[in-house]
């Protein structure tokens, strides 16, 4: 467990590197505020709720949802993965005392540890700044179930972006399909729009596989909607992480001799 | 002229026998583009279905706007997205030396060498669009609506491409555009979502005359539908002309101080 703390360590210093970036990104967290504003100001013209949610809940949807697929940046792991296997520089993942899939989810946490203390501390500053109305929930219970889920589908998209990469090894060339995934995602995550928008029956299927709980659910939960569906979507994104703990851990065992050191 | 469409055509001959000898290359934009194109259509129909209408455009009109949206964006992704985009980098790594050293217009070069027919038939889904939206309005379309729609889109593309041009030129003056890019996508985003009739105040200014994608789509489709005023026309060329000789010159004064790798 040290050992991955130590690199959990190792990659929240190294993106001090990068801190201009994230102040950069943290600036433009300001345009999609704006925008999600005017959009939803536009559309609400002359209507007090839609899909069962004020505007109010709707903007503060959008700057939830918004933080946590800012802080969701797993989908570098499969690129990364895709990337050394082709090029024959995975290597040295396989000759450090780890597992590669602890070492890849620690790297992950550290980076995330990073962006989450900065990008909290300015998603609160652009509320209070633009004087945004919040709303938020009073329940500890659910504020609770609510970060855990986050951790949990964090841990999720870290297990599944893994899996992906791993599938080089089988494919060889996965950037095509990487780019699809990550259009998707963006999509069933509910990052683009409130999954409460679509039709009930598209939902209900949703709610059976993990994405509906990385981004969408958490967001609803913090802003006091859908406090029957925590307990339920805690216990399927668990299943969800442990099934891809397993299936990362054999299909790893199954296709790494299939690298030869020097690249596909 | 003559020469540069010769020019032309034989980068496209070169570009097509490269992208064959990658069949998965060949195809990879078009399965890119059909997803996004699918999350912003699902995205399109979840929001809209819970409206009427948006500044009296109703359901076809929108359908219209999105579908000419869709239309602009993959005429430009078969000519000239993927030569444009690569100018930061090319300038950064001091390639750009070997467009300057020939002598043909080096920006003419870059805009055609990477055309990419792999988005070929996001057209002609966007096309299906448009058409679904004009039987749902249930318009009588007269060949001038059609031919002033087909002029206007022609004009916007070129807006299109002045636009993602414009951004990529500043990387002429600093080391990364990458947060410019992300300026750029948000907006486009945004544009893609709301009709340009339905902004107001400065964000019709921001959206109509500083980062004119807020017309990119609308203009069109307000010509098919016979609603856009000749003062709209006007403007619209204008603003066209403007951005145009704008990129224009901003490409001649970037290259002008442009210092190889070391700048």
């Amino acid at each position: 467990m040290k050992k991955y703390l130590e690199i959990a360590k190792a990659y929240m210093k190294a993106q001090l590197i990068w801190r201009s970036d994230t102040f950069v990104d943290a600036v433009l967290a300001v345009a999609k505020i704006l925008f999600a504003w005017l959009l939803w100001s536009i559309l609400f013209e002359g209507k007090e709720q839609i899909a069962g949610l004020g505007f109010q809940s709707m903007i503060s949807y959008y700057m939830i949802s918004f933080y946590l697929f800012q802080l969701e940046k797993s989908a570098e792991i499969s690129q990364q993965m895709t990337g050394m296997l082709r090029n024959g520089t995975f290597s040295k993942y396989m000759v450090i005392p780890v597992q590669t899939q602890g070492y890849f989810v620690a790297m992950e946490a550290g980076k995330i540890a990073f962006s989450a203390g900065i990008g909290f501390f300015t998603t609160v500053l652009w509320f209070y700044l633009f004087r945004i109305p919040f709303v938020f929930i009073a329940d500890l219970k659910i504020l609770l179930c609510g970060i855990a889920m986050v951790i949990l589908g964090l841990l999720f998209m870290a297990l599944f972006n893994y899996f992906l990469g791993i599938l080089t090894l089988k494919f060889e060339e996965i950037s095509t399909f990487l780019m699809i995934k990550d259009n998707f995602c963006a999509f069933v995550t509910g990052a683009v729009i409130p999954l409460a928008l679509l039709p009930e029956g598209l939902t209900a299927g949703m709610r059976f596989l993990p994405f509906y709980y990385v981004t969408y659910l958490p967001s609803m939960l913090f802003i006091g909607k859908c406090e029957d569906e925590a307990i339920m979507g805690l216990f399927v994104l668990s299943v969800w992480c442990i099934v891809f703990l397993v299936l990362n851990q054999a299909t790893y065992e199954h296709y790494r001799i299939k690298y030869d050191g020097a690249g596909i | 002229m003559k020469n540069n469409i010769e020019f032309i055509s034989e980068l496209i001959k070169l570009r097509l026998s490269h992208i064959m000898t990658f069949r998965l290359g060949f195809f990879g934009p078009f399965f890119i583009n059909t997803s996004y194109f699918l999350v912003q259509l699902f995205a399109f129909e979840a929001i809209y279905g819970h409206i009427d209408n948006i500044q009296g455009w109703d359901h076809g009109e929108i359908l219209i706007f999105i579908g000419t949206f869709s239309l602009i964006d993959s005429i430009n992704m078969v000519i000239c997205f993927f030569g444009v985009i690569s100018i930061p980098e090319k300038i950064q790594t001091g390639d750009l030396d070997l467009y300057l050293t020939k002598p043909v217009n080096p920006l003419l070069r870059i805009t055609f060498e990477k055309v990419n027919p792999g988005a070929i038939p996001l057209l002609l889904f966007s096309t299906c669009i448009i058409g679904y939206g004009v039987i749902e309005n249930g318009m009588c379309l007269s060949y001038a609506n059609v031919i002033g729609y087909l002029v206007m889109v022609f004009l916007m593309t070129i807006l299109f491409y002045d636009m993602e041009l414009l951004l990529r030129c500043f990387a002429f003056f600093v080391f990364s555009v990458n947060n410019l890019i992300k300026i750029e996508e948000t907006a486009m985003d945004l544009c893609m979502k709301i009709p340009g009739i339905a902004f107001y105040g400065i964000y019709k200014f921001i959206f109509y005359c500083i980062l004119p994608y807020g017309m990119i789509a609308t203009l069109p489709t307000q010509v098919l539908t016979g609603t856009l005023s000749a003062k709209g026309l006007i403007f619209g060329t204008a603003i066209v002309c403007i951005f145009t000789c704008i990129a224009l010159s901003f490409w001649t004064y970037g290259v002008h101080t442009y210092e190889s790798a070391s700048s």
